[in-house]
C-alpha cells in the first residue's frame, strides 16, 4: 500500500510530496503507520530516496487528547482513531490541517483556537449555573479537544480572524450556562463570531471524536437569544 | 511582584499557577503543548473526597488510613493527613469552577467505589474526570490570563534549571519555534512534568511524559525519592503503540480471569483466593498474572449485551475500535502494564526539594503515595500539591538579584550545538526502544538481583553513546538533548530498586519476597558526577 505525505521542512517553506510504502497490518492505526515509517533503520520513499522522519504530534494516541488531528484521505481526523482497513483505494494520502500554519510535516500550530477564545473572555468568572438547563449536554460540551477538526472541516471558518467555529459555539453554551450572570456578553460574543456566520452545514458533527452535538448547542443559545 | 515560573501545564502545574495567581504573584506557566494534550485528560476514575453532608460512614480519618496502608506504610502522615482533609475543600472548589460532575437527582455530585478502599468516595465525572477538571482549571488560568497574573507560554520545552549554591533562580527553556535556549528567572520554579513513561516504551500514560525533568534535576543534585515503586495496571490490552488500560470496572461487574490449559479454562485469581479473587489489589492481580507466564484473558461475555452496553460502554468501544474485540461476546487478552510512577523528585510536606525556591507538583513529584497509590488519589493530589505549593512560596521572600548564570548557558548552548551537528549510527529513538526493553525485563513486575545487576549493565552502556548520537533534525530537537536526562533517571530507578531488599507495596523482589521492618521508610538518592547513592529517609527528612 502506498501512504502520500505532504510535507514541509519549516514554517514558510515550499510543501512536497512524498510516498511510503507501508506492508503492516489493516487493523493499524494511522498513527501506527507513521510511526512504523519513523522508526524504520533507513526511512526512505517508494522510489528508494533516502528522507528524514516524519514530524507530527501524539500524546495519548487513544483518541483523548486531540494532538494527532491531521487530513487523511481528505477527512479531517485523529490519526489514532482512523485506521487502515477503513479507508477505501489501495493509497492514502495524509496532509496537514489546512487552516492552521504549518510548522514542520504534520505539525500545525493551532494556537489561534486559545487565543480567540482568550481574547472574547470566555471563561466561568463566577459559578452560578442555570440549574434547569441539559446536564449531559454540559459533560459533553465540556469534553472538547480543542483538536480543530471542526474548523478544518467547516465551510464558514476561513482564518479564524472573526468566525471561530463550532469549538467556540460549544465553549460559549458552556460558560453561559453555568454563569448565567455572564449570558448577555457570551451572547453577544456568539453572534459576532459564530451565530451570524454559521451556515449550518453542521459538517462539524460528523468530524468531532468526541461526538459533541453541536447543533444542541446552537439551538440552545438561539432559545436564550429570544426569551 | 513576586514571579513563579511553573512548568508543565497538566492538572497539578495549572493548579499551583491559579492559587499563586490569586495570591497576588505573577506566573509563568509554560508547557510544550496545551492543557489539552496534558497526560491529566486521560484520568478516567475521579477524585477521593470525604465531604461528612454526604458520607455518614465514612471520615477524614478512614480515608487517611486506607491511604496510609495502601502505600504499605511508608508515606508521610502528616503529609497524607494534609492531602485527605483538603479534599472534600478540594472537590467543592472544583465543583465552584464549574467542573461538570456527575451529579444525583439533587444536583450533588455522586461518588462511587474504587480500588483499595474500604469506603465509597471517589467523585466523578462520567467517565472523563481528569478531562472535566482541565476544562474547568483551563478556564480558570483564561481567566487569570485576561487579568495580566498568567502568562502561558507554548511549545516551550524545559532544559535545565538554574541552580547555584543550592538556591534554584530559574530555568533555561528550549524554545521549538526558534530553536533558541532562553533563561527565565523566577523567584521559585514549580516543576509539573507528569510521570516517567517513557523509560518503559509501551505504557498505559501519554507519550509526553518522559521523566526528563527529573532525570535532568537528578543530574543537576536535587534528591529523588521512591523510585523503585511503580505501579502497574493488572488489566490493559496491547496495541501496536501503548498499552490500552481496561478499567477495573469490567471486574467490578463480575468480570473473571483465566488462562487455557489443555483445552480448559483455569480461574487462577478464583482458585488461590476465592470467589473474590478477581477483584484483589491492582499489585497482587499484576503478580498472580504475571506468574502463570501464559495468556491470560478477562472474560465478561457471560454478562447480558444490554448490561455491558450500559454499564461498560467505554471499555466495549476501547476494544472493539482497537483490536476488533466484541466483548459481548469473547474474552479480552490481557497484561499488567506500567501505570502509574508513585517516585520522583523528593519534596517536603510544602513541596518544596532539596533545593530552594525549587518546587515540584503532581506526578513528578514522589508524596502522599508511599509504596502504592490508591485508585482516586492521584487527581486528589495534582490538584492539593499545586495548592500546597502556592501557600508555601506565597511565604518566601521575594528575590533580589540572581548570580550570573552566563557560563552555564554558554556551555548549555555549546552542548546543544554539538549534539546538532553529532554523527552517530545511534538515532535517539532506537536507544529510547533499547532502554525500554531493558526496563520491562529487568525491572518488571518481579525482580531480582541479577536481573536489576544486568540492567545496570545495559544502561551504562546506553549513557555512554548518549552524547555520541546522531541529531536527528526531522524531530524535535528536545528529544535529542533529552536522552541522558532520561537514561540516568533510568538507572537510578534501577539503583533503588537493587537497594530495597525486600518487598513492599508495587516493588516485588522475588529474591527477597518478605517486607522487612527495617526497609519501612522512603528511599532516597542523590547523583554527583556519575555517582549514585542511595539511603532511607529514617529521620523524615523529606514526607513526614
Amino acid at each position: 500500500m502506498k501512504v502520500k505525505i505532504l510535507r514541509q521542512t519549516h514554517p514558510g517553506a515550499e510543501p512536497y510530496w512524498e510516498e511510503f510504502i507501508y506492508d503492516g497490518p489493516a487493523e493499524s492505526s494511522i498513527a501506527s503507520v507513521i510511526d512504523e515509517i519513523n522508526f524504520r533503520d533507513d526511512i526512505v520513499t517508494a522510489d528508494g530516496k533516502k528522507t528524514t522522519r516524519i514530524g507530527w504530534e501524539c500524546a495519548c494516541l487513544q483518541g483523548m487528547c486531540g494532538a494527532c488531528a491531521m487530513v487523511i484521505n481528505g477527512v479531517p481526523a485523529l490519526a489514532c482513531e482512523t485506521f487502515v482497513k477503513d479507508l477505501k483505494g489501495d493509497v492514502i494520502t495524509i496532509r496537514p490541517l489546512t487552516k492552521f500554519p504549518v510548522i514542520h510535516d504534520l505539525l500545525t500550530d493551532r494556537s489561534s483556537i486559545q487565543e480567540n477564545l482568550k481574547k472574547t473572555n470566555i471563561y466561568i468568572e463566577k459559578y452560578d449555573p442555570d440549574l434547569a438547563e441539559d446536564h449531559e449536554h454540559q459533560y459533553l460540551a465540556a469534553k472538547c479537544l480543542k483538536c480543530g477538526l471542526c474548523l478544518e472541516v467547516c465551510p464558514n471558518y476561513t482564518t479564524g480572524k472573526t468566525f471561530f467555529g463550532a469549538e467556540f459555539a460549544n465553549d460559549c453554551y458552556l460558560v453561559s450556562v453555568r454563569n448565567k450572570g455572564k449570558e448577555a456578553q457570551i451572547l453577544k460574543e456568539y453572534r459576532d463570531h459564530f451565530g451570524n456566520a454559521c451556515s449550518k452545514s453542521l459538517s462539524c458533527m460528523d468530524v468531532c471524536p468526541m461526538n459533541i452535538p453541536t447543533l444542541a448547542s446552537i439551538g440552545k443559545l438561539y432559545k436564550k437569544k429570544f426569551k | 511582584m513576586k514571579n513563579v515560573l511553573v512548568i508543565g501545564s497538566g492538572i497539578s502545574g495549572m493548579s499551583c499557577a491559579i492559587h499563586c495567581a490569586q495570591k497576588g504573584m505573577h506566573v509563568t506557566l509554560v508547557s510544550p503543548f496545551p492543557s489539552e494534550r496534558s497526560q491529566s485528560v486521560m484520568a478516567a476514575g475521579g477524585i477521593n473526597a470525604v465531604l461528612s453532608e454526604n458520607q455518614e460512614d465514612d471520615s477524614i480519618e478512614i480515608h487517611i488510613e486506607d491511604t496510609l496502608k495502601g502505600g504499605a506504610y511508608i508515606a508521610g502522615k502528616k503529609a497524607v493527613e494534609g492531602l485527605c482533609t483538603d479534599a472534600g475543600p478540594i472537590v467543592k472548589y472544583l465543583e465552584g469552577i464549574g467542573t461538570v460532575f456527575s451529579i444525583d437527582a439533587d444536583g450533588k455530585p455522586k461518588y462511587r467505589a474504587f480500588g483499595g478502599q474500604s469506603r465509597k468516595r471517589t467523585y466523578y465525572c462520567g467517565a472523563s474526570t481528569g478531562k472535566q477538571i482541565v476544562t474547568a482549571l483551563n478556564m480558570e488560568v483564561r481567566r487569570l490570563e485576561a487579568a495580566g497574573q498568567v502568562e502561558r507560554q507554548l511549545g516551550t520545552c524545559f532544559h535545565s534549571a538554574l541552580i547555584k549554591d543550592g538556591v534554584c533562580y530559574g530555568a533555561l527553556l528550549f524554545r521549538e519555534t526558534t530553536g533558541n535556549l532562553d533563561a527565565v528567572y523566577a523567584d521559585a520554579v514549580v516543576m509539573a512534568t507528569g510521570g516517567q513513561n517513557t523509560i518503559f516504551g509501551k505504557t498505559t500514560g501519554s507519550t509526553q511524559c518522559d521523566g526528563y525533568a527529573a532525570g535532568r534535576l537528578f543530574e543537576q543534585g536535587v534528591v529523588l525519592k521512591n523510585l523503585e515503586f511503580i505501579q502497574y495496571h493488572p488489566t490493559t490490552l496491547e496495541t501496536s503503540q501503548k498499552r490500552m488500560l481496561i478499567s477495573e470496572a469490567v471486574r467490578g461487574e463480575g468480570g473473571r480471569l483465566f488462562y487455557e490449559e489443555n483445552g480448559k479454562r483455569v480461574y487462577f485469581m478464583e482458585d488461590k483466593y476465592g470467589p473474590g479473587g478477581n477483584l484483589q489489589t491492582r499489585d497482587v492481580v499484576s503478580r498472580e498474572i504475571y506468574a502463570t507466564h501464559k495468556d491470560v484473558y478477562l472474560d465478561i461475555s457471560f454478562l447480558d449485551a444490554a448490561v455491558i452496553n450500559e454499564r461498560l460502554p467505554e471499555v466495549r468501544d476501547l476494544c472493539r475500535k482497537y483490536r476488533g474485540i466484541d466483548i459481548t461476546r469473547e474474552p479480552i487478552p490481557v497484561a499488567p502494564s506500567v501505570h502509574f510512577f508513585m517516585g520522583g523528585i523528593a519534596v517536603h510536606n510544602d513541596h518544596s526539594t532539596s533545593v530552594s525556591n525549587l518546587y515540584a507538583v503532581g506526578e513528578c513529584a514522589s508524596i502522599y503515595h508511599g509504596a502504592n497509590r490508591l485508585g482516586g488519589n492521584s487527581l486528589l493530589a495534582a490538584v492539593h500539591g499545586g495548592r500546597v505549593a502556592a501557600q508555601a512560596i506565597d511565604k518566601l521572600e521575594a528575590g533580589g538579584a540572581h548570580p550570573s548564570f552566563d557560563e552555564f548557558i554558554t556551555k548549555q548552548q555549546e552542548k546543544l550545538a554539538a549534539v546538532k551537528e553529532a554523527q552517530s549510527t545511534f538515532a535517539y529513538a532506537n536507544i529510547l526502544n533499547m532502554l525500554a526493553h531493558t526496563m520491562q525485563e529487568d525491572l518488571g513486575i518481579v525482580r531480582d538481583e541479577a536481573s536489576l545487576r544486568n540492567g545496570l549493565q545495559q544502561i551504562d552502556y546506553y549513557l555512554s553513546v548518549a552524547d555520541r548520537i546522531r541529531y536527528d533534525s526531522s524531530v524535535l530537537a528536545y528529544f535529542n538533548y533529552s536522552l541522558p536526562g532520561i537514561l540516568t533517571l533510568a538507572r537510578g530507578v534501577l539503583t533503588c530498586a537493587l537497594n530495597r531488599e525486600e518487598s513492599r507495596g508495587a516493588h516485588y523482589r522475588s529474591d527477597c519476597p518478605d517486607t522487612d521492618e527495617s526497609f519501612a521508610h522512603a528511599t532516597l538518592i542523590s547523583y554527583d558526577g556519575g555517582r549514585y547513592r542511595t539511603w532511607l529517609d529514617t529521620e523524615g527528612e523529606y514526607e513526614s
